[in-house]
């Protein structure tokens, strides 16, 4: 798996609440209190998460977790 | 794969640890296989990880209204309760998340993880029980049932002596031998029993699920009383047999592997992912989920015609080999923990983090307090669930 730093982004829309992704990698990902739906802690994680991360949107029921490389997305903004 | 007549669905498991032997012949075959269901209709077993996942994600061309009238069943018992689904369960969106996301801090990681202790104590507790006992005990009587029937009262706010009240409902929808009046009476006395409790909780409110959801959603108008009745009544089901099932057959699976449970006894730390390889190999629930074809659609290079069933085989997608190595093996070492057993998409199961919190406290509390554990009679003594829809053991006698 790749290692590259990754830009993390969360679609609150199809969020179904599962958990996994606080499971997961919980230094990134949590839960708003007021309904469950995922909350994103840290857009830009360090790279030794990337692996973990991608895990996470493997696991997550909705697809609601999309990974950009970071360098791209820096680049772009 | 166009065999020349559809085998009958379900088939018999040859092996009590091991799915039917068809499901792996049906992956080897292609990703979809053709069965005939009791009533003599035509529908669809989904065989492998991949297209599981692909069909659970996609509600543009698949349908989980279980009041579909074209929605695939495996006994009659089971139409006449899917026909009165009201809980997001049989539900598509945008209905189903609207319902869904009333509920989901309830389950979240946070509240479970609040829940630990209290779990921990009353698997400390029914443990003294058994110790109280004395060998021989039924530890499915003593301790698949009452765990998470305690763990289920404390969060929800069920009174723990309803218990047997609420598992007889759950069975009745779960089994495969009852009688349509029999299912469809026990759904609705267990919706009947969860509008009195609401009732009860208004006056009297506790520190429990039914208390918050009515102030929160009821008393705010998102959620009537008889919406949140069908709701509770699927979320008291799904708590209580699912975990059951687990204990029992987790328990009978670590007392046939010595070196697992020596390894698990010893490196506690470990009962994260042994619970997600117990839950891949075991996944009890056997015939759900299942969607409606709302168009002609190609699944795996098979056409399947609009209107027709599909069952997505999660025990099926737990063997699969394209995904597990060595996948009939229980192996701890692996990370298991992208397997199907909670179902995928948006309907996957919200209790998950409930049910492996109970589960990690559960093996691990029963090794520590009970190193000696064994079976109490040879392994042909023990009945496993063919006869219901979500798998598991009947009994489970065990000394130490």
């Amino acid at each position: 798996m790749s290692t590259a730093r990754v830009k993390v982004s969360v679609d609150t829309h199809r969020c179904v609440g599962a958990g996994q992704c606080v499971r997961t990698v919980p230094e990134v990902f949590d839960q708003r209190e007021s309904d469950g739906i995922v909350l994103l802690l840290e857009e830009l994680p360090p790279a030794q998460l990337t692996p973990y991360l991608q895990k996470a949107v493997r696991l997550c029921p909705a697809g609601a977790i999309a990974l950009q490389d970071a360098a791209d997305y820096e680049a772009a903004t | 794969m166009t065999p020349p007549d559809c085998p009958v669905f379900p088939f018999k498991r040859e092996d009590p640890f091991s799915p039917p032997p068809q499901y792996a012949l049906a992956r080897a075959d292609g990703a979809v296989c053709p069965v005939s269901l009791w009533n003599g209709k035509r529908a669809w077993l989904v065989t492998r990880q991949a297209e599981i996942r692909e069909l659970l994600s996609d509600d543009k061309r698949f349908s989980g209204a279980m009041a579909d009238p074209n929605f695939p069943t495996v006994t009659a018992a089971r139409v006449a309760v899917d026909k009165n689904e009201r809980a997001f369960v049989g539900m598509n969106n945008p209905e189903h998340d609207r319902y869904r996301r009333l509920f989901t801090r309830e389950f979240s990681v946070r509240r479970m993880q609040a829940l630990k202790p209290k779990i921990a104590a009353i698997a400390e507790s029914l443990i003294d029980e058994m110790e109280r006992a004395g060998p021989p005990v039924d530890l499915v009587a003593m301790l698949a049932v009452k765990f998470p029937s305690l763990v289920m009262s404390e969060l929800f706010g069920s009174p723990y002596e309803d218990h047997p009240f609420i598992i007889r409902c759950a069975v009745a929808r779960h089994g495969l031998t009852q009688s349509a009046g029999e299912a469809e009476t026990k759904a609705r006395e267990l919706a009947d029993y969860v509008l009195r409790l609401i009732q009860a909780k208004e006056a009297n409110p506790g520190d429990d699920m039914v208390s918050r959801i009515i102030v929160e959603h009821v008393h705010t108008g998102h959620l009537t009383r008889e919406e949140f009745a069908e709701i509770g009544a699927m979320i008291l089901r799904a708590g209580h047999d699912t975990t059951t099932n687990m204990i029992g057959m987790g328990t009978l699976l670590l007392l046939e592997h010595d070196d697992l449970r020596a390894q698990l006894a010893a490196e506690p730390e470990l009962v994260e992912a042994a619970v997600e390889e117990l839950l891949r190999f075991v996944s009890p629930v056997q015939f759900s989920p299942r969607r409606v074809a709302l168009e002609d659609v190609e699944v795996g290079g098979v056409q399947i015609p609009k209107g027709e069933g599909l069952f997505m085989l999660l025990a099926s997608a737990n063997r699969d080999e394209a995904v597990f190595e060595r996948p009939d093996q229980l192996d701890f070492a692996r990370d298991a923990s992208h397997h199907l057993t909670f179902g995928y998409g948006i309907h996957q199961c919200l209790g998950q983090m409930l049910a492996r919190y109970e589960l990690h406290i559960l093996f691990n509390t029963l090794l520590r307090r009970l190193p000696g554990l064994r079976l109490a009679v040879p392994l042909k003594q023990i009945r496993f669930k063919h006869d219901m829809q979500i798998y598991g053991v009947h009994n489970l006698p065990v000394a130490w």
